[in-house]
């Protein structure tokens, strides 16, 4: 077929903790200050000290399993914010008056796993932006979740290609099955790289111009070499930041999406 | 300064600041909103708590822009969350959580927990962020005054029938009528009639009509914000919404 490999790695997100449910009358605000406080603190410290964690493929996988275990979060609950966060990464880094062709057109590349579903969460908010994105979706699996993002891309009139479009630029080195990826003008990509390792990257993998990391950067971030790295899926309880010291810097505002370099 | 008209459905919003002309041509009936939302989880195949993540997310910014930190006058920047027992509590939940990510201090009030596993979850999610919930809202009306900066009425939304308001939220309605700190309604004024103008239920400073404003909202003197970004084209052009463009990428636009 296209002799691409998948080419979104395994999604992230999922967080979940032990807490405790506090009840008490009168002195509520007391109390809720005492706790509040207390990761008022921790914040500040964590902004002192080391610079943000980048994580082993392990530890992200811990994390998604307390996301989902502990902390009760659904998958599509997490799926959103962080296709959302990708969404809104993408425009900063490409603003719609910024893009040269009309109509702006996205194309979203989606693998079989959870990246792809935050891709397809991603598309309909570009969608939604005033992008045009279209979706290439090979490998769909069979999970409801999958085939409800998918059903919303397409009641979004989101076009989905049957195959991988023709590049008209000439790739720089003549390797087949990855010179549709290498031709494209600018490559963003969500969660690790495709084809990279989690850990250690990859200098023949493609690279991307922008990476927008969930939850938190892997290892495999201290190889990229684009432009623009955001962090996205803002949904980290602080405790389970704390507990694996993630160091996550403060996003502004209410932004979803926080620019690392 | 803002500037009212109102002609059969269509209400047209000046704004002296922006001079940005906004015209809404629906509010919502109740019968409408119930039919949007099966469209949306039937035809679209949207999942209610990805709906309730949405909404409560866009809240959650709405009042970040209504209220800034910077804006509190007391010390800390806590608020009360008060959530019912539907779906308008859930969102209250998920709206609680984010403020907290925002670096507000919530508490929640929430007597009548959902025995739906779906509700559940995002009640573990605020007690997983530490997130205080109170056992009884105080009568006292001046604790609340004390102790919050606001009050986030998240208790009855357009699903609830406003003539048979059960206990214990037509107590807790009557305690929050009376606070003077200002009250943020989530989609519809608790206790008020959503197809009506709204004239019994709480009186809130700022009104957060969720994906479309409700009948209820006409003639609404607050702060009113629409947040919710995220109704697909099709079914916008199918009940004329005529919604206003948001802009950039939010969530959240004043009306």
């Amino acid at each position: 077929m296209l002799g691409v490999r998948a080419l979104f790695g395994i999604g992230l997100l999922v967080t979940s903790r032990g807490g405790s449910v506090l009840t008490h009358t009168g002195a509520c605000a007391r109390i809720a200050s005492n706790i509040y406080s207390k990761d008022l603190t921790h914040r500040q410290a964590c902004t002192m000290a080391d610079t943000i964690k980048y994580l082993g493929q392990e530890e992200a996988q811990h994390i998604d399993e307390e996301l989902f275990d502990e902390y009760s979060f659904s998958v599509d609950q997490l799926m959103e914010l962080a296709g959302l966060s990708c969404a809104t990464a993408v425009s900063k880094g490409y603003p719609l008056q910024s893009l040269l062709k009309s109509p702006p057109r996205v194309l979203v590349i989606c693998g079989p796993g959870n990246n792809g579903g935050d891709g397809l969460v991603c598309a309909r908010h570009l969608k939604l932006f005033g992008y045009e994105p279209s979706v290439l979706y090979p490998k769909r699996p069979s999970k409801q979740l999958f085939q409800n993002l998918t059903t919303q891309c397409e009641k979004m009139d989101i076009s989905f290609l049957t195959e991988m479009p023709e590049v008209q630029h000439k790739p720089q080195r003549s390797i087949p099955h990855r010179s549709h990826c290498r031709g494209a003008r600018f490559i963003s990509h969500t969660g690790y790289i495709c084809s990279w390792d989690v850990e250690n990257g990859c200098p023949d993998g493609i690279q991307p111009d922008m990476l927008i990391s969930l939850t938190a950067p892997k290892k495999a971030a201290n190889h990229f070499k684009g432009r623009y790295h955001f962090l996205g899926g803002r949904f980290v309880p602080p405790a389970l930041e704390q507990k694996y010291q993630l160091n996550l810097p403060q996003y502004p505002g209410t932004d979803c999406v926080h620019q690392l370099n | 300064m803002i500037y009212l008209s109102s002609q059969a459905n269509t209400m047209h919003v000046m704004s002296s600041v922006s001079m940005r002309f906004v015209s809404l041509s629906v509010f919502y009936s109740k019968t409408e909103v119930a039919t949007v939302e099966t469209e949306l989880l039937r035809d679209y195949h949207f999942g209610q708590q990805q709906l309730i993540e949405i909404w409560g997310h866009a809240c959650a910014i709405a009042i970040t822009k209504a209220f800034p930190l910077s804006s509190l006058s007391k010390k800390q920047p806590t608020l009360l969350v008060v959530c019912g027992p539907e779906q308008n509590g859930s969102i209250g939940l998920v709206c609680a959580r984010h403020l907290r990510m925002f670096e507000y201090e919530p508490t929640i009030f929430y007597p009548k927990r959902s025995p739906q596993s779906l509700h559940q979850d995002f009640t573990v999610q605020c007690e997983k962020m530490d997130i205080p919930f109170l056992s009884y809202l105080p009568t006292e009306v001046q604790l609340l005054n004390d102790a919050y900066n606001l009050v986030i009425d998240a208790i009855l939304g357009p699903e609830t029938d406003h003539k048979e308001v059960k206990e214990p939220y037509a107590g807790m309605l009557v305690t929050l009528k009376q606070v003077k700190i200002p009250i943020v309604s989530v989609d519809v004024p608790s206790g008020c009639d959503v197809d009506e103008p709204a004239k019994d239920g709480i009186n809130p400073e700022v009104l957060i009509s969720l994906t479309a404003p409700k009948k209820c909202a006409t003639g609404f003197s607050g702060k009113h914000f629409l947040a919710g970004r995220f109704l697909p084209y099709d079914i916008q052009k199918k009940y004329e919404l005529n919604l206003p463009e948001f802009p950039g990428t939010e969530c959240v636009i004043e009306l």
